[in-house]
């Protein structure tokens, strides 16, 4: 059931990606905006606990109510898809890329650079246009894509709805800055913590349909090198599948960070933005397909016994 | 102060000029204002996507460099022959073997190939040999005049190549008086065919390889030396037990067995290679008076543009933060592969800017 479920889902995704017109996310993302303005205040404790207050009183209630309405069949079965959609950014993915691609392939660079500003927290006059999307692919393949699919298997689509809420505010306070250190530490952790399996799952699935000694060489090489434990391994392994020298130093809003080597090879070029989305798809299928044959023989198991 | 010292090796090392290398890009930070992130280097002939160092385990760091570890097997497996001694970079095998000539022969004649690595023409030089630069045109002439032939295959900076059948001529003939062929094949990894190295060498015929160039691993220092028995073994004596640093053995030791990155690196370079030559053929083809493209050559890491005002490109590529190789006696800018698509688009960019510059010039 959930593997059909899933199906339905990532084809909703597939057919419709994002909402055009209102987006929930965005309306989410400004609550968290409010509550943030008003609880980041006080000691370095307070400011923690009221991260953890905040994060909870943002989550629970959608992902309450999602799994009270789940009690009835019916409604799960037209919910849960709706839902999984709702948390998946798989096709909207490739419609951020395409945008950078066509402008490359025309040569428009002030264009492509525009394009891949907006996907990432980068200083668009110095990021590299092409490493930065290909990264970019890699990363959000597991944040939007695999993340949710996999709570989806475990607790159905309010596991699915957590993953999501809980990343979005990682994205918006998980920084080491000194504003979100101890406020949003809650979520930095939380979101560790609900990524740790699915990003290990990713990173298998980019090595498998990639190059894949080669990623899981870079995967045990490079991952520890990398300050994020769920990042490290998929960013390794992607761009290791992929035959990219990803990583390296890169400016964040005026300051030079220091990020280790991702993956060996040569660097990113053009077409190497297709060839990311390629690999995010395959991994999507190998996941469907997986999923789809891990249901039928549980199902043949029941009837037998 | 100490008193003058009048020895003869003194007095020759203060004749002969030093070659200048490196340390450019820092100097044309201060000299252009433009800061160090900003500049695309292109003034070395090094693999810009090279090997990638993986993890070292620390007791690596603590053990003394062992002659029979995997580093030499490694070598002869990717070079095609066990003829071999591995040194601290090309250069130590380029300062020692004039010394081993010397010791075995006593001053010879020796034409070094020019324009070329000026190290070599350096330590021939200081020790004290009678060296002449030869220019490539002159070397089937002027041969019969020398002990030791020293060329650059292919050449750096000029690209030139000499063909196998043309190297063999020339080792013949040095070798039946007692003479040297020196090949330094620095810049030959991405065609390895055209290597004089055999798996037996034979006297006479010495061939350098490096590690810094196509590998990409320059500040590893290592290197290896094909030659008879002879030369290895003093060679071998010369520079005695250590002088390649342990770390430096083992991370040789897997680069020279990752095949699979070879070929890969391989391809791409001989694509970027490609692509440069057909940028730099654009960039000069039509332009007025001084930039009047002449001669454009290449090798697998490198392309070199012999121009008339090669000075004014130059600079006029460092106002753009573009820094460049530049030749003054040849009039020529050599150019390195750029390393990434960032580095393609403000080279072609550059080009465009510093050659409309020019158009606009009374020459
Ligand atoms: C022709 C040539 N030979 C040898 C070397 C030195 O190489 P290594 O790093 O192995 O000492 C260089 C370096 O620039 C070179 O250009």
């Amino acid at each position: 059931m959930t593997a059909l479920l899933l199906w339905v889902g990532v084809l909703i995704d597939l057919w419709l990606g994002e909402p055009r017109r209102w987006h929930p996310l965005v309306g989410f993302g400004r609550c968290a905006d409010w509550l943030e303005q008003r609880l980041n205040k006080g000691s370095d404790f307070r400011r923690r606990i009221s991260g953890l207050l905040a994060l909870l009183l943002l989550v629970a209630p959608p992902v309450l109510i999602c799994a009270w309405l789940m009690q009835w069949p019916l409604l799960q079965w037209l919910l849960s898809p709706l839902v999984l959609w709702f948390t998946l950014g798989f096709k909207s993915l490739g419609d951020h890329i395409e945008p950078i691609r066509r402008a490359l392939e025309q040569g428009d660079e002030p264009e492509a650079r525009r394009r891949t500003a907006m996907i990432c927290s980068r200083d668009e006059a110095t990021l590299e246009i092409e490493r930065t999307a290909v990264e970019s692919v890699l990363e959000n393949g597991n944040d939007a894509v695999f993340g949710a699919l996999f709570w989806f298997c475990i607790f159905g689509a309010p596991g699915a709805l957590a993953f999501r809420l809980i990343n979005t505010l990682d994205a918006s306070w998980g920084y080491r800055s000194e504003r979100f250190l101890y406020f949003g530490w809650a979520a930095a952790r939380l979101d560790d913590l609900a990524g740790f399996l699915p990003a290990r799952l990713t990173a298998l699935s980019y090595a498998l349909c990639g190059q894949t000694r080669r990623a899981l060489r870079c995967w045990r090489l490079q991952a520890p090198q990398h300050d994020s434990p769920n990042g490290g391994p998929v960013m390794a392994a992607g761009a290791g599948a992929l035959g990219l020298k990803l990583g390296g130093p890169t400016r964040y809003r005026g300051t030079l960070v220091k990020k280790p080597i991702l993956g060996e090879g040569r660097a990113a070029a053009c077409e190497d933005l297709d060839r990311s989305l390629k690999l995010l798809r395959y991994s999507v299928l190998l996941w469907l397909v997986v999923i789809s044959l891990i249901q039928f023989v549980w199902i043949l198991a029941a009837g037998v016994f | 102060m100490d008193n003058p010292d009048f020895s003869a090796q003194a007095l020759r090392q203060a004749q002969v000029q030093m070659p200048e290398h490196g340390g450019r890009l820092r100097r044309a930070v201060a000299e252009y204002g433009i800061p160090l992130e900003r500049w695309v280097d292109l003034s070395t002939g090094i693999n810009p996507c090279g090997w990638t160092i993986p993890l070292i385990d620390n007791q690596t760091f603590m053990r003394l460099p062992e002659n029979d570890d995997e580093l030499e097997a490694a070598a002869a497996e990717y070079y095609g022959s066990s003829d071999l001694v591995p040194v601290a970079g090309s250069q130590e095998a380029i300062r020692e073997l004039p010394r081993i000539r010397q010791q075995l022969f006593g001053e010879s004649r020796v034409g070094v190939i020019a324009p070329g690595y000026e190290e070599h023409r350096y330590h021939w030089q200081l020790n004290g040999h009678q060296v002449e630069r030869l220019a490539a045109e002159q070397i089937e002439t002027e041969l019969h005049r020398f002990d030791c032939l020293v060329l650059i295959n292919p050449c750096n900076p000029s690209a030139v190549r000499f063909d196998q059948a043309t190297l063999a001529r020339w080792h013949q003939q040095l070798a039946a008086r007692g003479g040297w062929l020196v090949i330094d094949e620095a810049f030959l990894d991405t065609e390895p065919q055209q290597s004089m190295i055999q798996p037996q060498m034979p006297s006479g015929l010495i061939v350098l390889r490096s590690l810094g160039k196509f590998f990409g691993l320059a500040g590893l220092r290592v290197g290896f030396l094909f030659a008879d028995a002879e030369i290895r073994q003093m060679l071998s004596r010369a520079i005695g037990h250590w002088s390649i640093a342990t770390p430096s053995r083992w991370l040789a030791t897997r680069a020279l067995w990752d095949t699979s990155w070879q070929q890969e690196a391989r391809t791409w370079l001989e694509s970027s290679r490609q692509r440069l030559v057909r940028l730099l053929e654009e960039a000069l083809e039509d332009l007025p008076g001084s930039l009047q493209g002449r001669g454009l050559a290449s090798t697998g890491l490198f392309v070199t543009v012999q121009i008339d005002d090669a000075a004014e490109l130059a600079h006029r590529l460092a106002q753009q933060g573009i820094l460049v190789r530049y030749f003054e006696p040849y009039s020529s800018l050599r150019f390195g592969l750029p390393g990434n698509e960032h580095e393609w688009r403000h080279l072609a960019r550059s080009l465009t800017e510093a050659t409309a510059a020019e158009s606009q010039i009374q020459v």
